[in-house]
């Protein structure tokens, strides 16, 4: 721009022809040098190398050198010294700038004795009566041609120095005020392409002059609210600087972690690269995620000291959610940038989805959470009262958690009930049950007042059900369990409720409500035996009523149903007691004979020879006999 | 319960810019609102004992004196208020089409889209007199509101001593900032009845671009009120004059929000 700038600021120095400027030059020339005559080429080189050779600074550092060797004692010495010195200098200032003072004071008194009076010294008033100088207006002798003519010049070189040094300032702020133009004209372009791209731009509430970006939540909490604003400053090469104020430039994130049977078995991905982390969009967006992962384990932490009775454990920065008896679920906020630590303990990678699913499940949660403040916020207030509204904890971790224990509790069953199954299949018996996870989770009608997200979210809100029906061995018997997860108000945990129809048990009616997987299979379990012992009992009744086979064949009935126990009666004394007994793992059937006919069955029981036992494993290859086969064979009225 | 209100006047043409304003302000989106607003006033049923008042000698029991404090006292004009929607207006010409088209068919149901004055829900307002002698600068009174049943509403007010004075439209849109309820809104009034007799609510609505408004040039008002559960408490009370100072103060450059004339809030039945 100084190239551009056609003002001409320097003064213009004419160039006088100086015709006698010659001979003076010879003159001084003759008197530093000596005569021409002994000035040659060879004198003049080895002067100007001896110039040249000669080190400039030799002379200041012989100076400096005894001042570097001073110790630190003859330092504070000189320190001192030049402390009094400095200050004696701005006492003697001081006294000088009192002496004119007292000196004008004096003169004024003459004309305006008031007012000189009072800048008078004490001293001066004493000494001198006021008004006792006066000053007047002499005529200075007229000066000499050659002094004026000295006056002039000197005048003329002051004011030539003052126009170059005018000159050069005017330039320099010129350059100074381009750069500035140049860097703010960056710092605009930068602002208003952040803007462009729909972040918010506006004046700080508390520091008028500066712009900010706001990036935060509105809905959140407002600690965090607050923190969603940031300062846009100017570097000085004008690109844009992201002020955070005091909050630490470190970019954190919730990681979640599973841990199965004591050990890490997955972990959530921690850091996810962003493509320009260093353009100042990019650093708008991490403050933003840590501003809301922040706020996401704060809310966590929140609600997981409401749920220490469910087992949820706070440290002061981890958070640990029990999800079954083996598997629990930790999450913590960690740096993104300080690697991965948990490397070392991580053992496999087989819980990896989950953790992800566990992160991105409480993430949505959160947006879900801030929506539903946003909503709440519109509704017209109710009325004010000294009492504070108290502002519930989010749900987080609670329909996670709720999640996870169905899932668990769910599975549990289902491998439970096709563990049975299996047994069963591999007596013969024809057995089945389908299962209905997640009965209750519907997807949402549409609703045109609530966003679709919304209901969908809500969704897993509500205590979840699950439901498992099917037949029994009998006809017209059947079963149907429920389960039913709720974390959210407070019956919280899961609960088993089972319905059976046994139509030949009538009197049999499950407990209405199981909290522990294990009483409910064990009760599942049961039923079956019951139903097993009861088909057992009706085949007995059936094949002997009808034809004469019946001779020599034995009739089952159930002696003690609940303890799987039946008992044959034959006019021939082979009376013969049979056990069931039902697990998960196989069903064994034993049939002993029976001495005495005594009907409270406190016979004394006497074992012959062939004690018959029978079992089926759900895993056992070998073919055997199915269950009606060998009750058939060991109904043969025979010892 | 008490109410706490500040009011401006917002011409015409700043309304879309205000609508901005609060709407950055308050950080949502307005809710637009249309309210039936019937009136009615407190009658004395003919028949009524009137004691004497003055006859220092006549004995009151408390009770009898209470009693008759609360019947012959203040009567007050009181507001029905019934939400209704853009899609409620002009159904009169489609039920009077629909009518001509065939006339035993009822009006009700047999459009989606017309009015049912029958599903209209209605909310009683009461507003007393502000406050007098107040130093705060802002108007303060008593106010109550009572769900009531829906349908045609002037039979039960009848039968509790209050009878249909006139009713009008407001139209407007509400800002919630914290506490304070903010009703950017305007009267607007029904086209002059030709035959219709105005002894009780209508039971359809005109086109919704038959409406006038009330003040002419079409200028809206801006009420920012606060509700206070128990009045008697003088620091809620303080609390929430502040907060209305403070949204005063956060508004001071676009309107001028302040406290209303007495005596024009009066709903004293004379």
């Amino acid at each position: 721009m100084s190239d551009s700038f056609t003002l001409p600021l320097r003064p213009l120095l004419e160039k006088r022809e100086r015709p006698d400027t010659l001979p003076q030059e010879i003159a001084q020339i003759n008197a530093q040098y000596g005569s021409f005559r002994d000035v040659t080429e060879e004198s003049l080189r080895a002067t100007i190398a001896e110039e040249k050779n000669k080190d400039p600074w030799a002379e200041e550092d012989e100076a400096e050198k005894p001042a570097a060797e001073v110790d630190t004692t003859e330092r504070m010495d000189q320190l001192y010294k030049r402390r009094a010195e400095i200050t004696q200098f701005a006492m003697q200032a001081h006294m000088e700038a009192l002496f004119a003072l007292d000196f004008v004071s004096l003169l004024l008194s003459k004309h305006t004795p008031r007012q000189a009076e009072l800048s008078m010294s004490a001293y001066l008033k004493q000494v001198a009566p006021l008004g006792s100088l006066n000053a007047e207006i002499v005529n200075p002798p007229p000066k000499s041609e050659a002094a004026l003519q000295d006056i002039k010049t000197v005048s003329r070189g002051w004011r030539i120095q003052n126009f170059n040094a005018a000159a050069n300032k005017l330039l320099r702020s010129a350059t100074r005020l381009e750069t500035e133009v140049a860097s703010e004209t960056k710092y605009w372009d930068e602002v208003l392409a952040v803007k462009n791209k729909g972040w918010k731009v506006c004046r700080l509430p508390r520091d008028r002059q500066a712009l900010g970006v706001q990036y935060g939540f509105l809905e959140a909490t407002p600690i965090f609210r607050d923190r969603g604003l940031a300062a846009l400053r100017r570097a000085d090469d004008g690109s844009l600087l992201l002020d955070k104020g005091l909050i630490p430039q470190k970019i954190r994130t919730v990681r979640v972690r599973v841990k199965t049977q004591g050990q890490f078995t997955g972990c959530s991905k921690v850091s996810w690269s962003l493509t320009n982390a260093d353009s100042i969009e990019g650093r708008i967006l991490q403050a933003r995620d840590t501003v809301y992962e922040e706020e996401l384990f704060h809310e966590m932490v929140r609600e997981a000291r409401i749920m220490g009775s469910q087992g949820v454990t706070t440290r002061q920065n981890l958070v640990q959610v029990p999800v079954s008896e083996e598997q629990e679920v930790l999450l913590d906020l960690v740096d993104v940038d300080q690697g991965e630590p948990a490397d070392t303990e991580s053992l496999s990678n087989e819980h990896d989805t989950l953790a992800d699913a566990v992160a991105h499940s409480i993430r949505i949660l959160l947006a879900y959470a801030h929506r539903q403040n946003l909503r709440r916020r519109t509704q017209p207030p109710p009325p004010l009262t000294p009492k504070r509204r108290h502002v519930p904890e989010y749900q987080l971790l609670r329909p996670v958690m709720a999640y996870l224990q169905h899932t668990a509790h769910v599975r549990s069953l289902e491998s439970f009930m096709g563990d049975i199954v299996g047994v069963l299949k591999a007596a013969g018996l024809r057995c089945g049950f389908t299962s209905a996870p997640f009965s209750s989770v519907r997807l949402p009608t549409v609703h045109a007042s609530v966003p679709k997200v919304e209901t969908l979210v809500k969704q897993f809100l509500m205590p979840f059900e699950s439901t498992f029906t099917g037949n029994l061995l009998t006809p017209e018997s059947s079963f149907c369990v429920k389960v039913r997860t709720n974390t959210v108000s407070p019956p919280s945990g899961t609960y088993f409720e089972i319905t059976v129809n046994l139509p030949h048990h009538p009197e049999v009616k499950p407990p209405s409500r199981i909290g522990l997987p294990t009483e409910a299979a064990a009760a599942l379990a049961h039923f079956m035996l019951l139903d097993i012992v009861t088909t057992i009992a009706n085949k007995g009744v059936k094949s002997p009523e009808g034809t004469d086979a019946g001779k020599g064949v034995l009739s089952w009935e159930a002696a003690y149903a609940h303890h799987g126990e039946l008992r044959a009666l034959s006019g021939s004394g082979n009376n013969k007691k049979m056990k069931v007994s039902l697990s998960r793992e196989e069903l064994t059937v034993q049939t002993y004979p029976l001495r005495g006919v005594d009907v409270s069955g406190s016979a004394e029981k006497g074992k012959t020879a062939n004690p018959r036992s029978q079992s089926w494993r759900a895993d056992s290859s070998e073919s055997r006999p199915s269950l009606m086969e060998f009750v058939e064979e060991v109904s043969q009225d025979r010892p | 319960m008490h109410e706490l209100l500040l009011f401006a006047s917002v011409p015409a043409h700043q309304h879309h810019e205000l609508l901005q304003q609060l709407a950055g302000l308050t950080a949502m989106q307005p809710r637009h609102r249309l309210e039936r607003r019937l009136v009615f006033k407190a009658y004395r049923k003919p028949g009524l004992v009137t004691t004497r008042v003055g006859a220092s000698q006549d004995v009151q029991g408390a009770d009898l004196q209470r009693l008759n404090k609360m019947l012959n006292g203040g009567m007050y004009y009181t507001q029905v208020v019934g939400p209704v929607t853009k899609a409620d207006f002009g159904a009169t010409s489609l039920s009077a089409m629909s009518a001509s088209h065939d006339a035993d068919v009822s009006m009700s149901g047999t459009d989606q889209s017309s009015y049912c004055y029958e599903n209209q829900p209605w909310k009683l307002e009461f507003r007393d007199i502000p406050e007098a002698g107040t130093r705060s600068a802002v108007t303060t009174r008593l106010m109550a509101s009572a769900s009531l049943p829906k349908g045609d509403i002037a039979v039960p007010m009848n039968a509790w001593g209050y009878s249909f004075v006139t009713e009008y439209m407001v139209e407007g849109d509400v800002f919630v900032q914290n506490d304070i309820v903010i009703f950017l809104h305007r009267v607007l009034l029904y086209p002059q009845a030709e035959s219709q007799d105005l002894h009780g609510p209508r039971r359809q609505l005109p086109a919704y671009h038959e409406l006038t408004p009330l003040e002419r040039t079409g200028s809206y008002v801006l009420q920012a009120a606060i509700t206070v559960q128990d009045g008697s408490n003088q620091e809620m009370m303080k609390t929430a004059s502040q907060h209305l100072f403070g949204l005063r103060e956060q508004l001071k450059s676009a309107v001028r929000l302040e406290q209303a004339d007495r005596l024009s809030l009066d709903t004293r039945a004379k």
